[in-house]
Protein backbone atom coordinates (compact mmCIF):
# COMPACT_ATOMS: atom_id res chain seq x y z
CA UNK A 1 0.00 0.00 0.00
CA UNK A 2 1.30 3.18 -0.84
CA UNK A 3 0.88 6.32 1.27
CA UNK A 4 -2.15 8.10 -0.22
CA UNK A 5 -4.36 4.65 0.43
CA UNK A 6 -3.11 4.76 4.07
CA UNK A 7 -3.78 8.14 4.45
CA UNK A 8 -7.15 7.68 2.70
CA UNK A 9 -8.13 4.76 5.00
CA UNK A 10 -7.01 6.49 7.80
CA UNK A 11 -9.52 9.51 6.91
CA UNK A 12 -12.38 6.63 6.30
CA UNK A 13 -11.96 5.69 9.95
CA UNK A 14 -11.95 8.79 11.21
CA UNK A 15 -15.22 10.10 9.20
CA UNK A 16 -16.43 6.48 10.52
CA UNK A 17 -15.77 7.16 14.28
CA UNK A 18 -17.22 10.72 13.88
CA UNK A 19 -20.38 9.37 12.48
CA UNK A 20 -20.84 6.92 14.82
CA UNK A 21 -20.68 9.38 17.19
CA UNK A 22 -23.17 11.56 15.63
CA UNK A 23 -25.32 9.15 15.23
CA UNK A 24 -25.33 8.20 19.60
CA UNK A 25 -25.77 11.71 20.32
CA UNK A 26 -28.72 12.04 18.28
CA UNK A 27 -30.23 8.65 19.83
CA UNK A 28 -29.79 10.02 23.13
CA UNK A 29 -31.25 13.09 22.42
CA UNK A 30 -34.46 11.65 21.01
CA UNK A 31 -34.08 9.54 23.80
CA UNK A 32 -34.10 12.34 26.21
CA UNK A 33 -36.92 13.98 24.33
CA UNK A 34 -39.14 11.33 24.79
CA UNK A 35 -38.29 11.15 28.79
CA UNK A 36 -38.51 14.69 28.77
CA UNK A 37 -41.96 14.69 27.72
CA UNK A 38 -42.87 11.45 29.77
CA UNK A 39 -41.49 12.95 32.97
CA UNK A 40 -42.92 16.09 32.73
CA UNK A 41 -46.62 14.92 31.99
CA UNK A 42 -46.18 12.47 34.81
CA UNK A 43 -45.40 15.25 37.34
CA UNK A 44 -47.89 17.45 35.98
CA UNK A 45 -50.67 14.71 35.79
CA UNK A 46 -50.02 13.25 39.36
CA UNK A 47 -49.91 16.52 40.93
CA UNK A 48 -52.98 18.14 39.24
CA UNK A 49 -55.07 15.16 40.81
CA UNK A 50 -53.79 15.87 43.85
CA UNK A 51 -54.81 19.53 43.40
CA UNK A 52 -57.78 18.66 42.32
CA UNK A 53 -58.74 16.67 45.15
CA UNK A 54 -57.96 18.86 47.30
CA UNK A 55 -59.95 22.04 46.03
CA UNK A 56 -62.63 18.86 46.03
CA UNK A 57 -62.67 18.54 49.31
CA UNK A 58 -62.37 22.12 50.12
CA UNK A 59 -65.68 22.39 48.37
CA UNK A 60 -67.46 20.01 50.22
CA UNK A 61 -66.38 21.30 53.17
CA UNK A 62 -67.62 24.88 52.20
CA UNK A 63 -71.25 23.21 50.72
CA UNK A 64 -71.49 20.78 54.07
CA UNK A 65 -70.74 24.39 56.36
CA UNK A 66 -73.43 26.06 54.10
CA UNK A 67 -75.93 23.31 54.34
CA UNK A 68 -75.45 23.62 58.08
CA UNK A 69 -75.74 26.67 58.31
CA UNK A 70 -79.45 26.82 56.08
CA UNK A 71 -80.89 24.14 58.38
CA UNK A 72 -80.09 25.91 61.28
CA UNK A 73 -81.49 28.88 59.67
CA UNK A 74 -84.72 27.03 59.00
CA UNK A 75 -85.07 25.44 62.11
CA UNK A 76 -84.81 28.91 63.92
CA UNK A 77 -87.28 30.09 61.84
CA UNK A 78 -89.78 27.04 62.27
CA UNK A 79 -89.70 27.60 65.96
CA UNK A 80 -90.66 31.27 65.63
CA UNK A 81 -93.68 30.38 63.94
CA UNK A 82 -94.39 27.76 66.65
CA UNK A 83 -93.87 30.34 69.37
CA UNK A 84 -95.99 32.33 67.36
CA UNK A 85 -98.96 29.95 67.63
CA UNK A 86 -98.08 29.00 71.01
CA UNK A 87 -98.34 32.78 71.78
CA UNK A 88 -101.48 33.20 69.74
CA UNK A 89 -103.56 30.38 71.56
CA UNK A 90 -102.37 31.74 74.79
CA UNK A 91 -103.47 34.88 74.06
CA UNK A 92 -106.95 33.69 73.20
CA UNK A 93 -107.17 31.70 76.62
CA UNK A 94 -106.11 34.63 78.60
CA UNK A 95 -108.45 37.30 76.86
CA UNK A 96 -111.31 34.50 77.37
CA UNK A 97 -110.36 34.54 81.42
CA UNK A 98 -110.97 38.53 80.85
CA UNK A 99 -114.02 38.06 79.66
CA UNK A 100 -114.90 35.68 82.09
CA UNK A 101 -114.97 38.38 84.83
CA UNK A 102 -118.16 39.32 82.53
CA UNK A 103 -119.98 36.06 83.03
CA UNK A 104 -120.78 37.37 86.65
CA UNK A 105 -122.26 40.29 86.06
CA UNK A 106 -125.89 39.58 85.54
CA UNK A 107 -127.07 38.07 89.27
CA UNK A 108 -129.70 35.68 88.26
CA UNK A 109 -127.79 34.65 85.57
CA UNK A 110 -124.80 33.75 87.74
CA UNK A 111 -127.39 32.21 89.96
CA UNK A 112 -128.63 30.00 87.75
CA UNK A 113 -124.67 28.88 87.24
CA UNK A 114 -123.98 28.59 90.69
CA UNK A 115 -126.87 26.42 90.73
CA UNK A 116 -125.91 23.82 88.45
CA UNK A 117 -122.00 24.11 89.29
CA UNK A 118 -123.47 22.59 93.00
CA UNK A 119 -125.62 20.18 91.46
CA UNK A 120 -123.07 18.99 89.77
CA UNK A 121 -120.34 18.62 91.85
CA UNK A 122 -122.37 17.15 94.17
CA UNK A 123 -123.28 14.45 91.09
CA UNK A 124 -119.18 13.95 90.80
CA UNK A 125 -118.96 13.44 94.59
CA UNK A 126 -121.72 11.45 95.57
CA UNK A 127 -120.41 12.05 99.73
CA UNK A 128 -123.29 12.13 102.20
CA UNK A 129 -121.30 15.21 104.20
CA UNK A 130 -119.87 18.29 102.17
CA UNK A 131 -117.90 21.84 102.44
CA UNK A 132 -118.41 24.29 99.90
CA UNK A 133 -115.86 26.76 99.41
CA UNK A 134 -116.84 30.31 97.22
CA UNK A 135 -115.72 33.79 97.03
CA UNK A 136 -116.56 35.57 99.82
CA UNK A 137 -118.81 38.41 97.58
CA UNK A 138 -120.77 35.33 96.23
CA UNK A 139 -121.26 33.62 99.29
CA UNK A 140 -125.45 35.33 99.67
CA UNK A 141 -125.77 34.10 96.32
CA UNK A 142 -124.66 30.89 97.10
CA UNK A 143 -127.06 30.48 100.40
CA UNK A 144 -129.99 31.65 98.09
CA UNK A 145 -129.50 28.60 95.78
CA UNK A 146 -128.05 26.01 97.96
CA UNK A 147 -131.32 24.31 99.32
CA UNK A 148 -132.76 23.89 95.73
CA UNK A 149 -129.33 22.71 94.14
CA UNK A 150 -129.55 19.86 96.96
CA UNK A 151 -132.86 18.88 96.64
CA UNK A 152 -132.19 18.69 92.92
CA UNK A 153 -129.61 16.28 93.02
CA UNK A 154 -130.61 13.99 96.21
CA UNK A 155 -133.80 13.46 93.16
CA UNK A 156 -131.32 13.21 90.52
CA UNK A 157 -128.83 10.53 92.37
CA UNK A 158 -132.21 9.14 94.70
CA UNK A 159 -130.49 9.67 97.52
CA UNK A 160 -130.97 11.50 100.70
CA UNK A 161 -130.45 15.15 101.03
CA UNK A 162 -126.67 15.94 101.58
CA UNK A 163 -125.10 18.18 104.30
CA UNK A 164 -123.16 21.06 102.75
CA UNK A 165 -121.66 23.48 104.95
CA UNK A 166 -120.60 26.80 103.76
CA UNK A 167 -116.49 27.52 104.99
CA UNK A 168 -116.87 30.75 107.08
CA UNK A 169 -113.14 30.44 107.77
CA UNK A 170 -111.53 29.94 104.27
CA UNK A 171 -113.23 32.01 100.95
CA UNK A 172 -112.07 31.24 98.07
CA UNK A 173 -109.99 34.46 96.18
CA UNK A 174 -111.61 37.76 95.01
CA UNK A 175 -111.92 39.07 91.44
CA UNK A 176 -108.59 39.82 89.85
CA UNK A 177 -108.14 43.40 90.07
CA UNK A 178 -104.96 44.64 88.05
CA UNK A 179 -104.35 43.26 84.62
CA UNK A 180 -101.62 41.83 85.09
CA UNK A 181 -101.23 40.54 88.94
CA UNK A 182 -100.55 37.43 89.97
CA UNK A 183 -101.92 37.10 93.13
CA UNK A 184 -104.15 34.35 93.42
CA UNK A 185 -107.62 35.09 92.05
CA UNK A 186 -110.84 33.68 91.08
CA UNK A 187 -113.18 34.08 88.59
CA UNK A 188 -116.53 32.50 90.20
CA UNK A 189 -117.72 29.40 90.60
CA UNK A 190 -117.90 26.92 93.81
CA UNK A 191 -115.06 24.37 95.49
CA UNK A 192 -116.96 21.13 96.57
CA UNK A 193 -115.16 18.63 99.07
CA UNK A 194 -116.19 15.57 101.06
CA UNK A 195 -115.94 16.85 104.75
CA UNK A 196 -112.96 15.19 105.33
CA UNK A 197 -111.36 17.32 102.56
CA UNK A 198 -109.46 14.03 101.36
CA UNK A 199 -112.28 14.24 97.59
CA UNK A 200 -112.13 17.70 95.79
CA UNK A 201 -114.31 18.75 92.93
CA UNK A 202 -113.05 22.67 91.73
CA UNK A 203 -115.28 24.04 89.96
CA UNK A 204 -114.82 27.42 89.26
CA UNK A 205 -115.29 29.22 86.38
CA UNK A 206 -111.18 29.55 86.67
CA UNK A 207 -110.85 25.43 86.49
CA UNK A 208 -113.65 25.10 84.27
CA UNK A 209 -111.82 27.51 81.46
CA UNK A 210 -108.51 25.68 81.70
CA UNK A 211 -110.53 21.93 80.99
CA UNK A 212 -112.59 23.53 78.31
CA UNK A 213 -109.82 25.39 76.21
CA UNK A 214 -107.68 21.88 76.66
CA UNK A 215 -110.50 20.18 75.01
CA UNK A 216 -111.40 22.62 72.63
CA UNK A 217 -107.75 23.21 71.69
CA UNK A 218 -107.64 21.11 68.41
CA UNK A 219 -111.14 22.70 67.20
CA UNK A 220 -109.49 26.40 68.01
CA UNK A 221 -106.31 25.46 65.90
CA UNK A 222 -108.27 24.44 63.48
CA UNK A 223 -109.69 27.77 62.68
CA UNK A 224 -106.41 29.24 63.22
CA UNK A 225 -105.12 26.97 60.84
CA UNK A 226 -107.76 26.75 58.14
CA UNK A 227 -107.55 30.19 56.68
CA UNK A 228 -103.59 30.13 56.32
CA UNK A 229 -102.95 29.74 52.94
CA UNK A 230 -98.92 28.62 53.03
CA UNK B 1 6.02 3.44 5.09
CA UNK B 2 7.59 6.10 6.61
CA UNK B 3 7.26 5.64 10.72
CA UNK B 4 6.26 9.60 10.91
CA UNK B 5 3.47 9.34 8.49
CA UNK B 6 2.09 5.78 10.80
CA UNK B 7 2.60 7.88 13.97
CA UNK B 8 -0.12 10.89 12.24
CA UNK B 9 -2.57 7.98 11.03
CA UNK B 10 -2.50 6.66 14.68
CA UNK B 11 -2.66 10.13 16.27
CA UNK B 12 -5.61 11.26 13.68
CA UNK B 13 -7.21 8.41 15.03
CA UNK B 14 -7.43 9.13 18.74
CA UNK B 15 -7.92 12.40 18.04
CA UNK B 16 -11.40 10.86 16.47
CA UNK B 17 -11.97 9.21 19.35
CA UNK B 18 -11.78 11.82 21.83
CA UNK B 19 -14.10 14.44 19.43
CA UNK B 20 -16.37 11.05 19.65
CA UNK B 21 -16.70 10.72 23.05
CA UNK B 22 -16.81 14.40 23.72
CA UNK B 23 -20.13 14.35 21.02
CA UNK B 24 -21.39 11.83 22.77
CA UNK B 25 -20.77 13.21 26.40
CA UNK B 26 -22.40 16.76 25.33
CA UNK B 27 -25.36 14.78 24.63
CA UNK B 28 -25.77 13.22 27.75
CA UNK B 29 -25.12 15.87 29.19
CA UNK B 30 -27.87 17.83 27.22
CA UNK B 31 -29.96 15.44 28.45
CA UNK B 32 -29.54 15.28 32.06
CA UNK B 33 -30.00 19.29 31.22
CA UNK B 34 -33.15 18.30 29.52
CA UNK B 35 -34.97 16.31 32.21
CA UNK B 36 -34.19 18.94 34.64
CA UNK B 37 -35.95 21.13 32.65
CA UNK B 38 -38.64 18.96 32.88
CA UNK B 39 -38.92 19.23 36.50
CA UNK B 40 -39.06 22.89 36.48
CA UNK B 41 -41.41 22.80 33.60
CA UNK B 42 -43.92 20.93 35.34
CA UNK B 43 -43.98 22.61 38.52
CA UNK B 44 -44.65 25.64 36.77
CA UNK B 45 -47.38 24.09 35.51
CA UNK B 46 -48.70 23.23 38.35
CA UNK B 47 -48.32 26.40 39.83
CA UNK B 48 -50.17 28.26 37.85
CA UNK B 49 -52.40 25.31 37.61
CA UNK B 50 -52.89 25.76 41.56
CA UNK B 51 -53.63 29.26 41.13
CA UNK B 52 -56.35 28.48 38.78
CA UNK B 53 -58.07 25.97 41.23
CA UNK B 54 -57.87 28.32 43.92
CA UNK B 55 -59.02 31.25 41.88
CA UNK B 56 -62.09 29.03 40.89
CA UNK B 57 -62.37 28.32 44.57
CA UNK B 58 -62.64 31.55 45.62
CA UNK B 59 -65.14 32.69 43.08
CA UNK B 60 -67.58 29.46 43.86
CA UNK B 61 -67.05 30.83 47.61
CA UNK B 62 -68.33 33.81 47.10
CA UNK B 63 -71.18 33.18 44.73
CA UNK B 64 -72.20 30.84 47.52
CA UNK B 65 -72.28 33.11 50.70
CA UNK B 66 -74.49 35.25 47.96
CA UNK B 67 -76.61 32.60 47.56
CA UNK B 68 -77.02 31.98 51.03
CA UNK B 69 -77.61 35.73 52.27
CA UNK B 70 -80.13 36.05 49.75
CA UNK B 71 -81.82 32.74 51.17
CA UNK B 72 -81.62 34.05 54.66
CA UNK B 73 -83.45 37.01 53.59
CA UNK B 74 -86.17 35.16 51.94
CA UNK B 75 -86.28 32.69 55.13
CA UNK B 76 -86.84 35.57 57.43
CA UNK B 77 -89.75 37.43 54.89
CA UNK B 78 -91.71 34.47 55.10
CA UNK B 79 -91.40 33.78 58.65
CA UNK B 80 -92.59 37.16 59.44
CA UNK B 81 -95.40 37.17 56.21
CA UNK B 82 -96.80 33.17 58.20
CA UNK B 83 -97.09 35.28 61.56
CA UNK B 84 -98.38 38.41 60.31
CA UNK B 85 -100.97 36.31 58.41
CA UNK B 86 -101.37 34.26 62.13
CA UNK B 87 -102.09 36.96 64.15
CA UNK B 88 -104.44 38.15 62.04
CA UNK B 89 -106.13 35.11 61.82
CA UNK B 90 -106.26 34.45 65.35
CA UNK B 91 -108.10 38.60 65.80
CA UNK B 92 -110.86 37.58 63.28
CA UNK B 93 -111.40 34.48 65.11
CA UNK B 94 -111.06 35.42 68.69
CA UNK B 95 -114.42 36.82 69.15
CA UNK B 96 -115.57 33.74 68.20
CA UNK B 97 -113.64 31.14 70.17
CA UNK B 98 -114.44 33.71 73.35
CA UNK B 99 -117.65 33.24 73.41
CA UNK B 100 -117.41 29.45 72.53
CA UNK B 101 -115.25 28.90 75.34
CA UNK B 102 -117.51 30.85 77.79
CA UNK B 103 -120.33 29.19 76.70
CA UNK B 104 -119.08 26.38 77.62
CA UNK B 105 -117.63 27.33 81.02
CA UNK B 106 -120.97 28.73 82.15
CA UNK B 107 -123.44 26.31 80.56
CA UNK B 108 -123.62 23.18 83.02
CA UNK B 109 -125.50 19.98 82.01
CA UNK B 110 -126.64 17.90 84.86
Amino acid sequence: MNDADVGKQVQQMVRFILQEADEKASEITVAAEEEFNIEKLQLVESEKRKVRQEYERKEKQVDVRRKIEYSTELNAARIKVLQAQDDVVTGMKESAGEALLRATKDANTYKRILKGLIVQSLLRLREPALVLRCREADRSLVEAVLEVAKKEYAEKAKVNLPKVIIDGKVYLPPQRTARDSHAPSCSGGVVLASQDGKIVCDNTLDARLSISFRQKLPEIRKKLYSKEAS
Amino acid sequence: MDASRRQSGIQQLLAAEQEAQQIVNAARAAKSARLRQAKEEAEREIAEYKQQMEAEFQRKVAESSGDSGANVKRLEQETAAKIEQLNQQAASISPEVIQMLLRHVTTVKN
